[in-house]
C-alpha cells in the first residue's frame, strides 16, 4: 500500500488548473475528459517527489461541496503544502494577488501561513523545521 | 491578524447572500454591506478569493441549483427556471446550453436515463470523492493501447 494521490475539491477545473500551475507553480501530470463537463486532472510538484500527484477533483457533488464550504467559512485549511521558506513564497504568493488569512506565523518548530486558492479552498503552507 | 479571518467571513456571508436571494434582483451595494466593504473593495477582494465576480459567483450558484432540480426531475424547465432566479427562459437555456454543453431539456433527459434509484444524483453528473478515477484510467488505457497499436505500425513499415 502506498501514498501516491490525495486530491482536493476545486469549484472549476479549469481555473483551478491554471491556479495551481501559474500561481502555485505545479505541473500538470494528467488532464482527461471523463465525459460531459468533468476531466480527471492531476499536478505534481517539480520541487518534490514526481510520483506524488494532486488530483482536483469538482466539487460538483452537493455533499463535497458543502463539506469545502463548511471549512472555508471556519478558516480551516483544506490540505498543507510544504515550502523551504514561507516568508519568501509569502511575497512571492502575495505579488501574484493572492489572499492570506494567516500571515507566516511561527507555531512551534514550524512556521505556517494561510492562503486561499480562488477554487474554495484554504491551503496552508509550512516551513519544516531545520534539519538538526 | 484575526483582521484577515474576518474578511474571509465577511466574504463568506456576502457569497450566501448572492446565492440565497433568488426573487429579486441585488445591487452590489446591498451585497458589499453584507461584507461591510465598498463596492471596489468587495468585487476586488471576492474575486482574490473566490477567483470570480460576486455577478459570476451568483450566475453560476443559480445554474448549479438548476441542474440539482433538473436531475431530480419534478418540476418543468420553465418552473425552474423561475425558481433559480431566471426571468426568461431564452436566457437561461442559452446560459446553461453554454456552461454545461447541453439544453436544460437535454440535461433532464440525460440525468433521468442515468439514475437507477430514484432520489439519488448519478455520479457521473455530479462526481466528487474520486469518482471519476475508474473512467479516466480507462480512458488512459484505451489511449495508450491505439498508441502502441500505432508504434508498432511505425516499426514494422
Amino acid at each position: 500500500m502506498r501514498i501516491k494521490l490525495t486530491s482536493i475539491m476545486v469549484e472549476d477545473q479549469e481555473k483551478a488548473l491554471r491556479f495551481y500551475t501559474q500561481v502555485f507553480g505545479f505541473v500538470k501530470k494528467l488532464d482527461i475528459p471523463v465525459g460531459g463537463e468533468y476531466r480527471w486532472i492531476t499536478v505534481v510538484s517539480p520541487e518534490g517527489h514526481p510520483d506524488v500527484e494532486l488530483s482536483l477533483e469538482p466539487n460538483a457533488n452537493p455533499v463535497g461541496r458543502a463539506f469545502q464550504e463548511g471549512l472555508l467559512k471556519q478558516g480551516i485549511p483544506a490540505t498543507a503544502f510544504e515550502v523551504d521558506d514561507v516568508a519568501r513564497e509569502y511575497e512571492r504568493l502575495k505579488a501574484l494577488g493572492v489572499v492570506f488569512t494567516q500571515q507566516p506565523t511561527q507555531q512551534g518548530p514550524i512556521t505556517l501561513a494561510v492562503c486561499a486558492d480562488t477554487c474554495g479552498n484554504l491551503i496552508q503552507l509550512y516551513q519544516p523545521p531545520a534539519a538538526p | 491578524m484575526t483582521k484577515l479571518t474576518d474578511v474571509l467571513t465577511r466574504l463568506c456571508r456576502a457569497r450566501d447572500v448572492l446565492r440565497e436571494v433568488h426573487d429579486r434582483t441585488l445591487t452590489i451595494e446591498e451585497v458589499a454591506r453584507e461584507a461591510a466593504m465598498s463596492p471596489f473593495h468587495f468585487i476586488r477582494q471576492f474575486n482574490a478569493v473566490f477567483g470570480e465576480t460576486p455577478h459570476q459567483a451568483r450566475i453560476r450558484s443559480r445554474l448549479e441549483r438548476a441542474r440539482l432540480l433538473l436531475a431530480r426531475g419534478e418540476q418543468s424547465v420553465t418552473e425552474i427556471c423561475m425558481e433559480v432566479g431566471f426571468s426568461s427562459h431564452g436566457s437561461f437555456s442559452t446560459l446553461f446550453a453554454r456552461r454545461v454543453g447541453v439544453s436544460p431539456s437535454q440535461y433532464r433527459r440525460r440525468a433521468r436515463s442515468m439514475v437507477t434509484v430514484p432520489g439519488t444524483y448519478a455520479s457521473q453528473l455530479f462526481p466528487g470523492c474520486l469518482s471519476l478515477m475508474g473512467a479516466a484510467f480507462a480512458i488512459l488505457e484505451k489511449q495508450q493501447a491505439v498508441e502502441s497499436v500505432r508504434v508498432v505500425a511505425c516499426e514494422s513499415s
